[in-house]
């Protein structure tokens, strides 16, 4: 019987749950550290990459030793490492698809530079050491296929050779991820953090089960209400959230699924802007570093096209 | 669209509708885009399970076009958008795109990596930086590893193609630096050297703005087909090793039927096949 409350600490008002709204500024300065062992952006390719979240780190000079580069980054790996804020990139794909190569990625590489150190890696074993990384088992054995590719070789300490104890043949293995922080964008979200997604989930839910902190950046938030009448819609439960960060247009340049597209004509920009190291850097200024917030970063898209220097 | 629907940025950033791409649509009846649709179409089969991965414009287009031609019980996986059987309405340019949910079923990518890795597909289509005459294919980097010479985004998803019964190849820009003796770094293998034999789905077709190829019983390249409008010797110009030849005279690569023709402009409503190979 002790262990029930008594009369006298049962209040008459309920308790009130914790929001944990923030914006970008205050979630990046108070949950990220300077230096972190590994970042996971959400999103793929141009499309659903919580951009907001990405250029706050930039601002604040937020470093990472691993960034996980997969299943497919762009601008997100591009300000990241052309700000110098990571030393090693496990590397399954950076480009822009249909738009072209990575400027600044390729810049870096091709400067035959030490730092970012590059491991290339494919989009499956990423994902199976993701899932690895949940579950919390050590590492995961792979289907047979990647030992026929230069994979293994070029990057001998992600792969490993490992012998199956029941055939005894051998397999090639990876080590589990956990990433320390997550970026990841729903489309809403209640105050709490229970994330929705309007349009494809790409890798985030799992990102969101497997990483340690996990900042949600989100369109809209809506009533916790509505996330109770469509249980089924939430594909990140608010108790894997540790905080809910809504910026309108904050995938910008790439797109939010059912919100809007991507806009190629700020990735052109951008892709002509960083052909140089130079343009790099005025790009990283002018649309990053000297942002105080998304307004202004608004304000400053819209004006380009308007002066129409593409 | 749902109440939750916002405003756009501007024209052609709304989720779904698209706007016309300079020069789509007009001059003449087929462009080599059409034509390299049409020829992959004919390449897929009733009922198989088809993958494919970023920048998939060309094989999208192909195996819609075989679902609505001869192979209705076909399954069209569409890249990165989790899209299953995705209607192409209409078809778009990047793989994850929200166009590409107009569609049966939506994955999440791990689910789709894990259908592929699984060993669920039947045909893989690819593409890459380098194509070899074994039909090995780079994505990753050209050059020394510490100092390449040319970096690209890397490996994908491409070395699991193996996992599927059969692998297309294709390239929008048939060229000597795509088309080289030897890749620097092999992303996805192609038919080993010297009579050697490896598990794995290996390259069956390799489709491009100027003809089709296939591979010999020994595993080298050969020429299948030139498309109409293309030349021999441009073919040889612009591919950096022999190709093996067929037997008696070239075929050239079938015209886009009108049906055909019809059923990629219903669902090409940006004409991003005609401005595809540039």
């Amino acid at each position: 019987m002790t262990d029930q409350p008594t009369n006298a600490e049962i209040s008459s008002e309920p308790p009130t749950r914790t929001s944990k709204v923030m914006t970008p500024e205050e979630a990046v300065s108070t949950l990220i550290p300077e230096r972190s062992a590994s970042l996971w952006v959400g999103g793929m390719h141009m499309h659903n990459v919580p951009m907001a979240l990405v250029r706050e780190c930039v601002r604040q000079g937020k470093r990472f030793e691993t960034l996980y580069a997969g299943p497919s980054y762009s601008l997100a790996a591009e300000l990241l490492i052309g700000a110098g804020l990571v030393d090693r990139i496990i590397c399954a794909y950076i480009g822009f698809e249909h738009l072209g190569l990575a400027p600044t990625f390729r810049r870096v590489v091709e400067s035959g530079a030490q730092k970012p150190q590059i491991v290339d890696v494919e989009a499956g074993s990423l994902t199976m050491a993701l899932q690895a990384g949940a579950w919390d088992q050590p590492f995961v054995a792979l289907p047979p296929g990647v030992e026929n590719t230069s994979l293994p070789k070029a990057s001998p300490d992600y792969y490993k050779q490992v012998s199956d104890p029941f055939t005894r043949r051998k397999y090639l293995a990876v080590e589990a991820i956990r990433p320390s922080v997550a970026l990841v964008h729903c489309q809403q979200a209640d105050e709490y953090g229970n994330g929705l997604f309007k349009g494809s989930p790409f890798h985030d839910q799992l990102l969101a089960m497997a990483a340690d902190t996990v900042l949600m950046q989100v369109e809209a938030v809506i009533d916790n209400n509505q996330i109770l009448k469509y249980p089924a819609q939430t594909a990140i439960p608010a108790f894997r959230t540790t905080a809910v960060v809504p910026v309108t247009f904050g995938c910008h340049p790439t797109s939010s699924h059912r919100y809007y597209n991507y806009d190629d004509v700020h990735l052109r920009l951008y892709l002509k802007a960083a052909a140089t190291q130079q343009g790099f850097e005025d790009y990283l200024r002018t649309y990053v570093l000297s942002i105080v917030d998304q307004e202004e970063y608004m304000r400053r898209v819209q004006n380009q096209e308007w002066i129409g220097e593409i | 669209m749902s109440d939750d629907y916002k405003p756009v940025l501007r024209a052609g950033s709304d989720p779904v509708a698209f706007f016309r791409y300079p020069g789509a649509g007009e001059g003449a009846a087929y462009s080599r885009g059409h034509v390299m649709a049409a020829a992959m179409s004919r390449h897929l089969r009733d009922g198989e399970l088809v993958f494919m991965g970023a920048n998939s414009l060309i094989p999208m287009a192909a195996t819609r076009l075989a679902q609505l031609t001869h192979a209705p019980n076909l399954t069209l996986m569409a890249g990165a958008s989790g899209g299953v059987n995705t209607l192409l309405d209409p078809l778009a340019p990047s793989s994850g795109d929200y166009a590409n949910l107009v569609a049966e079923a939506v994955l999440p990518f791990p689910d789709v990596l894990m259908l592929l890795t699984g060993g669920r597909a039947d045909v893989f289509f690819a593409g890459g930086l380098q194509i070899d005459r074994r039909g090995n294919v780079n994505l990753a980097y050209i050059g020394p590893a510490t100092k390449p010479r040319l970096r690209g985004p890397g490996s994908a998803a491409i070395p699991w193609a193996q996992r599927a019964k059969r692998i297309i190849l294709y390239t929008t820009s048939h060229d000597r630096r795509v088309f080289v003796p030897k890749v620097s770094f092999v992303s996805l293998p192609g038919w080993p050297e010297g009579g050697k034999t490896e598990a794995g789905g290996k390259p069956g077709l390799v489709v491009t703005p100027l003809a089709v190829m296939d591979f010999t019983s020994g595993g080298e390249m050969r020429l299948q087909s030139v498309h109409p409008g293309a030349t021999l010797e441009e073919v040889r110009e612009n591919t950096g090793f022999d190709l093996v030849m067929p037997p008696g005279e070239i075929p050239t690569t079938p015209e886009p039927t009108t049906e055909e023709m019809q059923l990629m402009r219903q669902f090409d409503l940006d004409g991003l096949l005609t401005i595809v190979v540039q």
